[in-house]
């Protein structure tokens, strides 16, 4: 019999182990702490590639007892499928890659380094578990290390973002527990087995199919909210642009790449699967907030004079495109913003690198400070260029196929309910992205060179900054040459996902 | 044997994008021989493709050459669908890879000598280049609306760059540069406004087609089979797209400001690419086009709207690229207005089963076609030409000048060349494309809503003596009369590299016109003959039929008479100098100059737009933001926070008031049992 | 045998008196005291009730209660005296430090 490894299980506590030893390294040894991170989530990112080359994901499934008392059932059971290897895959790499980029970071790098890799663990519980249980715990593990993160790394208001993040996301947490519970002692009051709560993937989805319509709505309710929060979408966002200005640049990207998606995630992984009825009753409200956050983070973009802030509300914007997809409630909106939120990982990171190399190489990320930095920087400048025309949908890399057909898949959805003009909405966007992204390269890379920053400081990349944004560039060109190779694991997951109920 | 290869035209200069982008600056001349190589690579592929093409069966029995391959494939529950990359070949095509990647070419070799001075940055530029010509030849030769859709794109993105490429370290300093970043915001987000549109009219075709291969979108079973207004829809945004890449009326205005890149880019941009796309997509969309005869009257308006206004723009502007630029839109409104109005006889003639009509409406394609080409020749020609004028003078304003004909005897020759052609000069090509497009125009005027086509042609007709006064006046203020200020530091004529594509384009400015005589407007045109479009051979009309149709049309004469006119008035005015143009606008002051001058008040209307509406929503949006959002969420915050404190205050530390506390609510606690009790009656 | 009733009025008596005094008097020490009456009265409700269902369950909690008792008067007045040594006084109304 051939011996199964448990890949999943190793993946989980390669970084854990990473986390534990670099925060032993502290004083003479903390210079050191980044080789062995990177060690760490370098091995994680390499093995995540192998489920890339797998022919079957359910191969990877493992399931261990763990709380199996006084009527309650939870385990640590792992498993992948389409949906969670492409997030899988966008983490492990994200926090390789940020490693890499923060290779120069001075201020206690052992810490940082424990943070990084703890919040990994995290993120890949949360994509990987097959428990609501564990699902939570994980959820809640990506919180603290990330408020450590803002609240040790940050600027000059750390505090308060830290803590605003903190209590918001939380308080958004415990709604979506809440709503967990009532799945799982539901679960178990239908599916029987002598438990009080069942909170395994499976029992759940076994009965769901026998929740009532009442029951789906109002759970539907407490866990989109839940959900919504972290994506974030309009009106609970405003925690993220504060976040995103104090947090550090290796902070910013894990939280725009990867955390985010876990509100995307549990939409799709929970409230669309478990919860038809309820997603048919939301429908119209997801659609609109859907929409809401689409123009509405496309124009608040424009005003912002903070690069990164202006990034950060484009998150926001490009999040809102995965709400739309998800909201048309069609196989064709779900694969598509699976493709979205897996392009808007890639993107963003090169997004907020880049607005981290403008506070750090420029002095300052105030638009209206700089000027003319594609003199000093032509490198840098060759990046942002690229993210920016990346993220506001150049055809031939990944941002455009998520939106091309996202927005698709809304117009099939507006033909069906007969209000074709919706799609001006998202066409209003795409203008716009391109409107605050020209602009804004406009007034910092081109023309007159600055005299309100300290020009003599002005460096460009270093080699570790360059390699780790050459990375993500080079993914974002293939993964949009050959969408095929991110959309073809995806349709494993999505096709025939939308059930009965809902068409 | 060749056609198999047509998928090397666009990729060809990819490669050398990609090349010259990573080691340009290891290479001589920035990898400026290498872009060369590669255009020159291309065209001759293209020459040879060509040639088989029309040699072949398939171009004789009128249909195109198509191969593709499946990119990604996509199935759902509600439908399925499946995105190709591939080529498809046919007489269009073939003409547009012919001449854009021959004029690239030409561009490319004259670059050697214009940007010889722009040291490290010619890596730049030639990299940008070779990936707008491969954007271009991309856009051509793909066989769905998707791929077409990446290429054009990729070619906004390309004239970006290169309309910005001085946008930082600007030789003339930071206004410049500032200038340029601007100019080139306004031309990325004008045209991906039109792009959106065409975005847009993407979705329904590919809802309604479920699919966006051209070989699926053509075929008339499958036209049939879809609601003919939802046709008009896609087909109108679509047009969006081609109003914003091709500067249409109302979407023109980042064309004239795009003149802050380097000359050769506006060349490109003017002659070979870009600009060329939208007329080109109306071509060869022209089957779904048709479907819908207002969508073509829309078309036609539009193209005749905008050849009016663009042409009234040049009349007195001083800016040598910008009086240029200005007949760019106008000649590219004629073409649009030649595709309307040929399209909107031929939407009739489908309609009513009429070959007639649907012969007389090829015309007009064929028309349009013809003038593409034609302006290709003399608008790369005069664009280069005013380069190397400006590469000699070092100045852009036509006041500074002047007498530089005995400087520059090539230069001044070869622009004179084009000068006559695109004024429409009997016999040269201008002359030949122009009337044909005017012929086609009056063809729709027996049709329902004649009288709009009888308007658009006066504007038209009205537009031909315009375009030959401000052509001339251009002419003459350049290179005749006292030297400006500027031509006394003339460097005398332009290094070989530069002139030698001038003498060459020369010849097919005068002469490409002719290829009408020689079985064009049977090469390149549309026909129907009820089952499906014919695409090239047997549906066109021969040389004959075009010299007959007119030579015996009297208004042919007339316009050639206005063209003469034009000419002659400009001569008086800044060659003799007999007639004081001042004597016609109050020296500057009238209302009609200022209207022109200020462009119709365009530039303001758009900046005001965007400042009020877009600027100021998102101030709005902003504000709401900051104050109400996260007003609330700081609000809520801080009055838990509060609520704290204030009731924190109840801890006062003296032992009796808890005591009383504990006692009183154990009381109330048992009186409220005590209650239950009694009124649930019991246990 | 005298009645139940008999046994709870004494003790609801007693827990009065405890708390009226608890609630009026400023002195800790006769509080204290007082708590002692209010812990005794249910001590007697404890015993009564053990004696009259015959079961021992009441006089175990008894002890339980007298143990704790003890206890927290060896506590409470550690307590008390280390904040008469510092504040000179036992007058709870003037102890009022711990608040907000």
């Amino acid at each position: 019999m051939e011996v199964q490894i448990p890949l999943l299980t190793i993946l989980l506590v390669l970084p854990f182990i990473g986390a534990i030893a670099t925060l032993f390294m502290g004083g003479e040894r903390a210079k050191s702490a980044k080789y062995v991170a990177g060690a760490f989530a370098g091995i994680t990112a390499l093995l995540s590639l192998l489920l890339f080359f797998a022919n079957d994901l359910s191969f990877y499934d493992e399931c261990y007892g763990w709380i199996d008392t006084a009527g309650l059932k939870m385990s640590f059971a792992l498993g992948v499928d389409g949906l969670s290897m492409l997030m899988v895959f966008l983490t492990s790499v994200t926090v390789f890659l940020v490693i890499l980029f923060s290779a120069a970071e001075k201020d206690r790098p052992n810490y940082f380094h424990t943070l990084i890799l703890a919040m990994e663990v995290g993120l890949l519980g949360v994509y990987m578990a097959q428990d609501y249980f564990l699902f939570y715990i994980m959820w809640e593990l990506t919180l603290v290390p990330m408020y450590f993160m803002i609240s040790w790394y940050g600027g000059p208001r750390r505090h308060y973002a830290a803590i605003k993040f903190f209590i918001y996301t939380h308080v958004a947490s415990l709604v979506m527990l809440i709503g967990i519970f009532a799945l799982a002692f539901n679960a178990a009051a239908i599916t029987g087995g002598g438990y009080l709560a069942d909170f395994s993937f499976a029992a759940v989805a076994a009965a769901s199919p026998l929740f009532g319509t009442t029951f789906q709505i109002l759970v539907f309710g407490l866990l989109f909210f839940g959900f919504a929060v972290k994506m974030p979408i309009v009106p609970f966002h405003t925690w993220l642009p504060d976040a995103h200005v104090e947090a550090p640049t290796g902070g910013s990207v894990i939280l725009a790449a990867v955390m985010l998606k876990m509100g995307s995630y549990g939409i799709i992984r929970v409230c669309l699967e478990v919860l038809p009825e309820g997603a048919v009753w939301w429908q119209p409200i997801v659609i609109l907030i859907a929409l809401l956050s689409i123009v509405y983070g496309a124009f608040a973009c424009i005003a912002q004079t903070d690069l990164k802030k202006m990034v950060a509300f484009s998150s926001i914007s490009h999040m809102g495109m995965v709400l739309l997809g998800i909201g048309c409630l069609s196989d064709a909106g779900v694969t598509f913003a699976i493709f979205q939120m897996f392009a808007h990982g890639l993107i963003t990171t090169v997004l907020f690198m880049v607005c981290g190399l403008t506070g750090h190489n420029a002095g300052t990320r105030e638009i209206p400070l700089l000027g003319g930095l594609a003199a000093k920087m032509p490198i840098y400048s060759a990046f942002m260029m690229f993210g920016f025309m990346a993220s506001l949908g150049l055809p031939g890399l990944v941002g455009f196929w998520g939106e091309f057909g996202v927005i698709f898949s809304f117009y099939e959805y507006t033909v069906s309910i007969d209000m074709i003009w919706l799609i001006i909405f998202c066409l209003l966007s795409l203008l716009l992205t391109s409107g605050y992204y020209i602009w804004a390269m406009q007034r910092t890379l081109f023309g007159k060179e600055t005299d309100k920053i300290d020009v003599a400081h002005v460096h460009d990349v270093s080699l570790s900054e360059g390699l780790a944004l050459g990375v993500v560039c080079a993914l974002i060109a293939l993964f949009g040459l050959w969408p095929d190779l991110a959309l073809g694991v995806i349709q494993t997951f999505s096709q025939g996902f939308i059930s009965g109920v809902m068409i | 044997m060749f056609i198999e290869f047509s998928w090397l035209i666009p990729l060809i200069p990819l490669l050398c994008f990609v090349i010259i982008g990573f080691f340009g600056t290891k290479m001589h001349e920035g990898g400026g021989y290498l872009a060369i190589a590669g255009a020159a690579v291309s065209t001759l592929i293209a020459v040879l493709v060509s040639y088989e093409y029309w040699t072949s069966a398939a171009f004789a029995s009128g249909v195109p050459y198509v191969a593709s391959m499946e990119w990604f494939a996509f199935t759902s529950t509600t439908g399925s669908f499946v995105m190709n990359v591939g080529v498809y070949i046919d007489s269009l095509a073939c003409m547009m890879m012919l001449f854009s990647s021959f004029i690239s070419l030409l561009i490319f070799i004259y670059s050697v000598g214009y940007m010889s001075h722009e040291g490290n940055k010619k890596r730049r530029y030639y990299a940008e280049v070779s990936l707008f010509l491969s954007g271009m030849l991309g856009l051509v030769v793909s066989s769905n609306f998707l791929e077409m859709f990446i290429f054009w794109e990729i070619m906004g993105l390309c004239s970006y760059l290169l309309i910005g490429f001085w946008s930082f370290k600007h030789p003339e300093g930071d206004a410049a540069s500032i200038n340029a970043a601007s100019a080139a915001k306004k031309a990325f987000l004008v045209t991906r406004l039109g792009d959106v549109s065409l975005m847009g009219g993407l979705f329904v075709l590919l809802y309604a087609f479920q699919s966006l291969d051209y070989t699926v979108l053509f075929d008339v079973n499958n036209i049939a089979a879809v609601d003919s207004n939802m046709i008009a829809l896609a087909m109108l945004l679509v047009f969006g797209g081609v109003i914003g890449k091709s500067a249409q009326f109302p979407l023109h205005d980042w064309l004239p400001d795009a003149m802050a890149g380097p000359t050769t880019v506006s060349a490109l941009i003017h002659a070979a690419t870009m600009v060329k796309a939208g007329v080109y997509l109306t071509a060869r969309a022209f089957p779904l086009f048709v479907q819908v005869e207002y969508v073509m009257l829309f078309v036609a308006v539009i193209g005749g709207v905008t050849a009016f206004i663009a042409a009234t723009m040049a009349l007195n502007n001083m800016n040598i690229k910008k009086v240029l630029a200005f007949s760019t839109l106008s000649q590219l409104g004629y073409m649009i207005l030649g595709l309307g109005a040929g399209g909107y006889v031929m939407a009739i003639g489908i309609k009513h089963g009429d070959p007639a009509l649907i012969a007389a409406g090829a015309a007009g394609y064929v028309a349009a076609c013809l003038h593409m080409m034609n302006h290709a020749f003399f608008k790369a020609l005069l664009f280069l030409g005013s380069g190397s004028v400006i590469h000699a003078v070092g100045t852009e304003d036509m006041r500074q000048m002047g007498g530089l004909a005995k400087h520059m005897p090539i230069t001044s020759k070869t622009m004179l060349i084009g000068s006559l052609s695109i004024a429409g000069f009997p016999l040269l090509s201008g002359f030949w494309s122009k009337d044909l497009i005017l012929e086609s125009v009056m063809d729709a005027f027996t049709e329902p809503v004649g009288w709009v086509f009888v308007i658009l042609w006066t504007l038209a007709v009205i537009t031909a003596l315009m375009t030959a006064f401000y052509m001339f006046r251009m002419w003459y203020m350049t290179f005749h009369g006292e030297e400006g200020h500027a031509a006394k530091h003339c460097h005398g004529e332009s290094p070989r590299t530069m002139t030698l594509p001038l003498m060459i384009l020369s010849v097919f400015a005068a002469a490409s016109g002719l290829l009408i005589l020689f079985g064009f407007g049977d090469t390149v045109c549309i026909g129907f003959d009820g089952t499906k479009f014919i695409v090239g051979n047997g549906h066109g009309h021969d040389a004959m039929y075009y010299l007959e149709h007119i030579f015996t049309n009297v208004y042919t004469y007339v316009t050639i008479l206005l063209a003469l006119l034009g000419i002659y008035v400009a001569y008086l005015m800044y060659n003799k100098k007999t007639l004081n143009p001042g004597r016609f606008n109050k020296e500057g002051q009238s209302f009609i100059y200022r209207l022109f001058a200020n462009r119709w008040w365009f530039p303001e209307f758009y900046d005001q737009l965007s400042l009020k509406l877009g600027y100021g929503t998102a101030c709005g949006v902003d504000f709401i933001d900051k104050q109400i959002i996260d007003g609330t969420v700081n609000g809520l915050s801080s009055s838990v926070v509060g609520g704290g404190e204030v009731l924190s205050r109840a801890q006062t530390g003296n032992l009796h008031s808890y005591a009383g506390v504990v006692v009183g609510g154990t009381i109330i606690l048992a009186v409220i049992a005590v209650a239950l009790f009694y009124f649930m009656g019991g246990i | 045998m005298i009645p139940i009733e008999f046994f709870l009025i004494f003790g609801g008596i007693l827990f009065a008196i405890g708390a009226y005094g608890v609630l009026t008097k400023t002195n800790a020490i006769v509080i204290l005291m007082c708590i002692e009456l209010m812990l005794n009265a249910a001590n007697i409700n404890f015993v009564a009730f053990a004696a009259y269902n015959g079961d021992v369950l009441g006089q175990t909690f008894v002890m339980m209660t007298i143990v704790v008792a003890a206890a927290e008067v060896a506590v409470g007045i550690a307590i008390l005296l280390n904040a008469y040594k510092s504040k000179k006084t036992t007058d709870v109304d003037e102890l009022t430090t711990m608040r907000w």
